[in-house]
C-alpha cells in the first residue's frame, strides 16, 4: 500500500520529469530553429576570359532529382541553364577551287545551374538501410556536390540520346555557313565532324 | 510556373519509387540561336550563416562561396549582307557587327565550402540550408549586376576587342584592310 505521502513525492516528480522533457523540446527546438543571420559580401570579378564560340542552342531543364549517396536519399527539383557551342578559333577552313570548305569543330555542352529563384529546391533528405533509425539524414557539402556532379552528367548524356546535340551540330553548320558566305562573298560548304 | 504546386507531388512519387538518379526533365526548353559569344566572367559570391552562439554548446558558422557566370555576345542573326561591306578600289572591308550584349549564363551546381565552425553539440548545416544561402546570394548577386554597370562593361569592352581580334584575322588574309564598328544597343 503505497502511503500518501509517497504518492505526493511521485506527483511531484511526474511534474519535474514533464517539465524537464518540455524544456528540453523548447531547447532543441530552439537550437534548430534558432535565428540565423545571413551575410552576402559583394561580388566580386574572379577573372574574365575571351574565346569565339558559335552558341547554336541555348538549353533550360527542370529536373526532378532523386539520388542516393551513403545511405542517405535526397529529393530536389534543379532548374538548368546551359548552351551547345562550337570553338570557332578551331576551325579548319580551305579552298576548293572558287568554294570554301569549313570544318565544324566538336561541340561543347555546357550545363549550369539557373541563376532563376529556386533553381536548387531541396525537398527532403532521409537516411535508409539498416542503420536508417540511428543515422542522419543530412548529406555533407561533399556528398551533395557529388550528387550534382551525377545529375550534371546524366542530363548532358541525355541531350545527347535524345537528339539535341546532333540538332545543335545541323543548325551550326547552317549558321555557319550563311556567316562565311556573307563575310567571303564565295559558296561555302560546312562538313561536319 | 503552373507546375510549381505538381513538384511535391511528382518528387514524393519519385522519392518512393526509386532511389537511382532520375533525370526525366518535368520541363525542358529548347532555343535554337545565332550567337557568337566573345568572352566570359566568373563572377563569385560567397555568403556567411551564423547561428547565435550559445554557452557551453558553441558556434554554428558556415561560409559558402561558388561562382556565377556572364557572357557577352553579337547576335548573328541580325547581321544583314549590307553589314559587309567591301571597297575594291582601297582594299577595305566596312564590317558593322550588332551590339554587344550579355547575359547570365548560370551558375556553379557545385558550392565551395570556405569555412565552417559547428559546436559538437550544434546540428549539422543540412541541404535546405545550403540553398537558402545560395538563394539568398544569387539574390544579392541579381541586384548587384542589374545596377552596377561596371560588370556589364568590363565583360563589353573585352568581347569588343575580342572580336575586332578575331575578324581582323579573318579577313586580312584576303588582302583586304577590315573597319569594324559595333551598332549601339536599341535596348
Amino acid at each position: 500500500m503505497i502511503s500518501f505521502r509517497k504518492l505526493r513525492h511521485i506527483r511531484i516528480l511526474a511534474k519535474l520529469i514533464i517539465i524537464v522533457v518540455l524544456l528540453a523540446i523548447l531547447g532543441i527546438y530552439h537550437l534548430k530553429n534558432g535565428k540565423k543571420k545571413i551575410d552576402v559580401q559583394p561580388a566580386k570579378i574572379e577573372r574574365i576570359s575571351t574565346m569565339v564560340r558559335l552558341s547554336s542552342m541555348d538549353i533550360y531543364n527542370e529536373v526532378p532529382v532523386v539520388d542516393t549517396i551513403n545511405n542517405k536519399v535526397i529529393c530536389a527539383i534543379q532548374k538548368q541553364k546551359g548552351s551547345i557551342s562550337f570553338d570557332v578559333e578551331k576551325l579548319r577552313i580551305d579552298s576548293l577551287g572558287d568554294t570554301i570548305r569549313i570544318t565544324l569543330p566538336h561541340e561543347i555542352v555546357e550545363l549550369y545551374e539557373s541563376t532563376e529563384p529556386n533553381a536548387w529546391k531541396v525537398i527532403d533528405t532521409k537516411p535508409i538501410g539498416p542503420l536508417a533509425l540511428i543515422q542522419t539524414g543530412k548529406l555533407t557539402n561533399r556528398e551533395e556536390n557529388q550528387v550534382k556532379a551525377r545529375i550534371a552528367a546524366k542530363s548532358k548524356r541525355e541531350l545527347y540520346r535524345n537528339g539535341t546535340v546532333r540538332r545543335a551540330r545541323t543548325e551550326a553548320a547552317a549558321n555557319l555557313r550563311s556567316f562565311a558566305e556573307k563575310l567571303y562573298r564565295k559558296p561555302v560548304i560546312v562538313i561536319e565532324n | 510556373m503552373k507546375f510549381k504546386f505538381i513538384y511535391p507531388m511528382l518528387a514524393a512519387i519519385a522519392l518512393s519509387a526509386c532511389s537511382k538518379p532520375d533525370s526525366n526533365a518535368l520541363y525542358q526548353e529548347l532555343k535554337s540561336t545565332d550567337k557568337l559569344v566573345f568572352a566570359s566572367m566568373a563572377i563569385s559570391k560567397t555568403a556567411t550563416m551564423e547561428s547565435p552562439e550559445i554557452i557551453l554548446l558553441g558556434k554554428r558558422v558556415a561560409v559558402y562561396s561558388y561562382n556565377t557566370y556572364m557572357q557577352a555576345y553579337i547576335d548573328l542573326s541580325q547581321l544583314q549582307p549590307s553589314d559587309i561591306v567591301y571597297n575594291d578600289d582601297n582594299h577595305t572591308v566596312q564590317i558593322s557587327l550588332p551590339a554587344v550584349q550579355t547575359e547570365l549564363a548560370g551558375r556553379d551546381m557545385q558550392m565551395h565550402r570556405v569555412y565552417e565552425n559547428v559546436g559538437l553539440l550544434r546540428p549539422d548545416l543540412d541541404s535546405k540550408e545550403r540553398a537558402q544561402i545560395k538563394e539568398k546570394a544569387n539574390a544579392s548577386l541579381q541586384r548587384e549586376v542589374a545596377t552596377n554597370p561596371a560588370f556589364r562593361n568590363h565583360l563589353i569592352d573585352a568581347a569588343q576587342r575580342k572580336a575586332r581580334q578575331y575578324f581582323e584575322s579573318l579577313v586580312e588574309p584576303t588582302g583586304y584592310t577590315p573597319v569594324i564598328t559595333f551598332k549601339t544597343d536599341a535596348k
